[in-house]
């Protein structure tokens, strides 16, 4: 008992730098969402002009090598660097996941205050239009866009956004709603301020913690999504280094003992969309907010 | 109860109404004359415009529209532009094979999940943590890349689970067909070693598809559970007498299941999506992979027409948890009012 005590003690934080790993220790989740998003965005952004292979050099004198010191990741059937591969998948994705999440949430987020604050008529319009695009899961709605607009990176990266419209517009709404009905909207009324000074000091900055929550789950959502897309064909094609597609074109050799090209981008697809929903659990938890799409 | 019947039907036939209209202008949209791409490219340009006659793509955009819905109802969901067959009989072939694999990774997904649930919720610290764990990976690992690692675990490296071949060995002689289910059919069979064969074919893709599901509903439900576990009427239970975990079983479980049932007609709906990344990898011969083969193909006339009826399968899905939630409790029929 005595032993314990002291131990107890002993964790104590006495000092800042304590502090700060006393509070990892206890959220080690949100610790290794920091740690993956660091790694992840140094790789992205770094990476490709750091190491010396591009993603699409071929060395035709070592197709499907494995992993080496050359090659730390093997290489592909056309003697293309995984490693080099990987590192530009890392900015592929990451890019379209951030530019899916800042598109979502303007498109989204748009409807979602114009149905909350407009009338009841433009409300019903709005939100069946929303429930249109909800009536399909959303893999299979990007799916749709995707085929209708014709294969790639950019359509595919269209279909993601408009597939994650409802999350925003739905959640918008209700937030709207609920902080419109606050007493200190009323109060603002009241004394007079205007209709467009309520929506952008009042509204508006109330929304932000659920928006946050929101738009770090959407970030894991479109990486996953992208990675499915390409995995079926619908999203990057090959030689274009995106994760999915490359999962895709490890498949046929991963039984034949060529495991490396669909294992490794596998992991980043992981990484990334594990350490966006972390961070969207641990900004919930703090943020004290209620509830997220997805 | 009647009104919040006619309520949700409502909302669901608007909801489809818009669907089909997404799905139209998608169609729309695409590159291609389908009257060009059924006949090919050496058809003369008569028979091309008596197709486009016939598929009455001469006529305005709402009666293509009424002829589009009209089409689908009737089953009538046109032809594969690479086997020439109808795409309704081709999705119905292989219909099976995907609600097979599908019911038998929500029932995994759903056990695992209640298991899971209950005793992270019940002991809290390490074991709360390391089941978290586990549902965050499920919720951000690729499931085609899972499947893939899966495969080269349990199938190269081990050699305990068979590999990518279908529902059944080669060297399994198939069931006679009576419920398209094979693991159903060998049991009505009495063929034991098929039966195996077919189950040990289901394990792999269906824990593959069973992890998406998995983690929606664990996170729902530890969070439900311990929510309710601060009532004051689990205090009443255990200060009549009742152990913490009975209490648990007994009166929190039921009582954290009511949003689980909602949520899992939405995941329920959304394993067809899920068939579509997973089946691939394990060559399972249902509409999934029927879906991916189209695009590898180009035959996106498959694709279309399982775009709108996932649509339709999704929204009938969330229409009956609806509906089974307001019978089971009443206080979701008055709320819908």
């Amino acid at each position: 008992m005595s032993e314990a005590g002291s131990i107890a003690a002993g964790a104590r934080p006495r000092s800042r730098s304590r502090a700060v790993l006393a509070s990892l220790r206890r959220n080690a989740g949100f610790g290794l969402a920091l740690v993956l998003t660091v790694v992840l965005l140094l790789l992205a952004i770094a990476g490709p002009s750091l190491w010396h292979l591009g993603p699409l050099d071929m060395d035709f004198g070592a197709p499907l090598a494995a992993p080496s010191f050359a090659h730390p990741m093997g290489t592909d059937s056309n003697g293309r660097d995984v490693f080099a591969r990987f590192l530009a998948g890392a900015r592929i994705s990451l890019a379209v996941g951030a530019a899916v999440v800042v598109t979502g949430l303007i498109v989204g987020g748009g409807i979602g205050i114009a149905a909350g604050i407009g009338g009841r008529v433009l409300d019903t319009v709005l939100m069946r239009i929303v429930d249109a695009l909800a009536a399909f899961p959303p893999l299979i709605l990007a799916m749709a866009i995707t085929v209708g607009l014709g294969v790639g990176l950019t359509t595919a990266a269209f279909g993601i956004m408009l597939s994650c419209v409802p999350f925003f517009a739905r959640l918008m709404r209700a937030d709207i709603l609920r902080i419109r009905a606050l007493p200190f909207i009323e109060a603002s009324v009241a004394v007079g301020v205007g209709r467009w000074r309520i929506v952008g000091r009042h509204l508006l900055p109330h929304t932000a913690p659920t928006m946050l929550v929101q738009c770090a789950s959407v970030f894991g959502y479109a990486i996953l999504t992208l990675a499915g897309l390409g995995f079926i064909g619908l999203g990057a094609q090959i030689p274009e280094p995106e994760w999915g597609a490359m999962i895709t074109d490890g498949l046929q050799y991963a039984l034949t003992g060529q495991w490396w090209l669909a294992l490794f981008p596998g992991f980043g697809v992981l990484a990334a969309v594990v350490a966006a929903n972390l961070l969207a659990d641990h900004a919930q938890a703090v943020l004290g907010v209620r509830g997220r799409e997805r | 109860m009647s009104r919040f019947l006619i309520g949700r039907l409502g909302a669901s036939l608007v909801s489809l109404f818009g669907a089909s209209l997404v799905a139209f202008l998608i169609l729309r949209l695409s590159p291609g004359d389908p009257a060009r791409l059924f006949l090919g490219p050496f058809a003369g340009r008569e028979a091309v415009d008596a197709l486009r006659v016939e598929l009455g793509l001469d006529g305005s955009l709402a009666s293509q529209y009424l002829l589009y819905i009209a089409n689908f109802l009737r089953g009538d969901w046109g032809f594969s532009y690479s086997t020439g067959q109808p795409v309704a009989t081709l999705i119905a072939r292989r219909f099976p094979a995907t609600l097979e694999l599908g019911l038998f990774a929500f029932l995994l997904a759903f056990v695992a999940a209640v298991a899971l649930a209950l005793v992270a919720a019940y002991r809290r610290g390490p074991t709360d943590a390391g089941a978290r764990a586990v549902s965050f990976f499920a919720m951000g690992v690729p499931p085609f890349w899972f499947g893939l690692v899966l495969l080269l675990v349990f199938f190269e490296a081990l050699g305990w689970l068979p590999g990518p071949d279908g529902r059944l060995s080669l060297r399994t002689i198939p069931p006679p067909a009576v419920t398209g289910f094979v693991t159903v059919d060998a049991l009505l069979a009495g063929d034991g070693a098929a039966f195996r064969d077919a189950l040990a074919h289901l394990i792999l893709p269906g824990v593959t598809l069973a992890l998406m599901p998995f983690s929606f509903l664990f996170r729902l439900l530890r969070a439900n559970l311990i929510d309710i576990a601060r009532e004051p009427f689990i205090t009443v239970a255990r200060s009549r007498g009742l152990t913490r975990w009975w209490a648990f079983v007994r009166h929190a479980l039921p009582n954290a299941f009511l949003p689980t049932l909602t949520a899992s007609g939405l995941l329920f709906g959304q394993l067809l999506a899920g068939s579509v990344l997973v089946e691939r990898v394990f060559v399972w011969p249902g509409v999934g992979a029927l879906v991916t083969d189209g695009v590898l193909k180009q035959d996106f006339s498959v694709v279309q027409a399982f775009i709108l009826l996932s649509a339709v399968i999704y929204v009938l899905c969330n229409l009956a948890v609806d509906l089974i939630a307001g019978l089971i409790d009443p206080r979701v029929a008055g709320a819908a009012r």
